[in-house]
């Protein structure tokens, strides 16, 4: 059954700042990480299922899955000075991959990859203890073509009843966004105007909106990782979204939201 | 509704691009790639096949071009980011 449903901004400057970032917006966003990780010990998750897009870390050019589910024992990697190392829920995995495919999604696993920063920051933040395992869920994010919003919705959908239909307690965290342009001439101009409007569709309940979004609407606004959200909201429904915080730095909108299941 | 259109922020990498991404990617995430980078970078990428013009774009830095090639905007962004990260100048949490 699925217990909670959040989502998180990755940022690696969250860990890691430089003195380009102001301070005190980092802390008010461990602030907001603090919130979820009590939230998440209360909710008693027997696993948790992240949602992250891999930066080009795990998946390079030579094998590019759309949708991928980690099924080894444990998963791991590096962040600057931390070592990560975490436990799979094998046979919840499992079952995530075996059903997904029998639902029609024609899904990549690996028992062998790393994971990158985007499982990282927030379980560095939000891990409740003692730590419940993994189900690490990718979504390609980064290297085009990427999958639709209207896939990523109804793999969520498809998702979000897999593991509705389970004995574990699960809790759902979809990592990333908001806007944000690493890498290219945008890079300082977030479109936070977009982040909030996106928010309010959010808190007002409407979901399912994002689905109907395309992908060079995520791209021009930032939001390529947008797909992980759009792939919880896909399993949580049109409920209501609890905003802790959003926190534009001046190069990235940082999120961090709750949907009560 | 392609999710691939010119003038997009992330275009698709071309195959012609790809052992200059496969660089990068070593830059941003191979530590050995990068120490033999940071000893004779001609060397490294020689091996690394890239051509000479390719070579020529890597070392200028030169991000626009870089992307003209066909880089990938995020792996030049951080090949960039860890060949001058000092670790030192961060703090962590």
């Amino acid at each position: 059954m699925l217990v909670g449903a959040f989502a998180l901004a990755h940022t690696p400057q969250l860990i890691a700042r430089p003195d380009t970032e102001d301070r005190d917006l980092v802390l008010r966003v461990h602030a907001a990480f603090a919130r979820v990780k009590a939230r998440l010990a209360a909710l008693r998750p027997d696993a948790l299922a992240v949602i992250a897009g891999d930066h080009v870390e795990a998946f390079f050019l030579d094998a590019v899955p759309a949708l991928a589910v980690y099924v080894g024992r444990e998963c791991a990697g590096t962040f600057g000075p931390y070592e990560y190392r975490f436990e799979i829920d094998e046979a919840l995995a499992r079952a995530v991959v075996e059903q997904g495919i029998e639902r029609g999604f024609d899904l990549f696993y690996t028992q062998d990859r790393r994971l990158d920063y985007a499982f990282f920051v927030p379980l560095h933040f939000t891990m409740p203890e003692p730590a419940p395992p993994l189900v690490p869920l990718h979504v390609n994010v980064y290297l085009p073509p990427q999958p639709t919003p209207r896939r990523c919705y109804e793999w969520g959908r498809a998702l979000g009843e897999i593991l509705g239909g389970r004995p574990e307690r699960v809790a759902l965290i979809a990592s990333g966004g908001m806007s944000h342009y690493p890498g290219t001439e945008r890079y300082a101009s977030p479109d936070i105007e977009w982040d909030r409007q996106v928010l309010e569709t959010l808190q007002a309940g409407r979901g399912r909106e994002l689905a109907a979004l395309t992908g060079d609407e995520l791209d021009k606004t930032g939001n390529v990782e947008l797909r992980t959200w759009i792939t919880l909201l896909g399993a949580v429904g049109d409920r209501p979204a609890d905003v802790y915080c959003y926190e534009p730095s001046w190069h990235h909108g940082n999120a961090v939201v709750e949907w009560r299941l | 509704m392609s999710a691939v259109t010119p003038g997009a922020h992330y275009p698709f990498p071309p195959a012609s691009a790809y052992r200059l991404n496969r660089c990068l990617f070593a830059l941003k995430s191979d530590a050995a790639f990068r120490q033999s980078f940071q000893q004779d970078a001609t060397r490294a990428m020689t091996e690394a096949g890239l051509s000479d013009q390719q070579q020529k774009l890597v070392l200028a830095r030169d991000r626009d071009a870089l992307v003209a090639a066909g880089a990938h905007p995020y792996l030049v962004f951080m090949a960039d980011l860890r060949l001058r990260m000092d670790r030192s100048a961060f703090e962590y949490f």
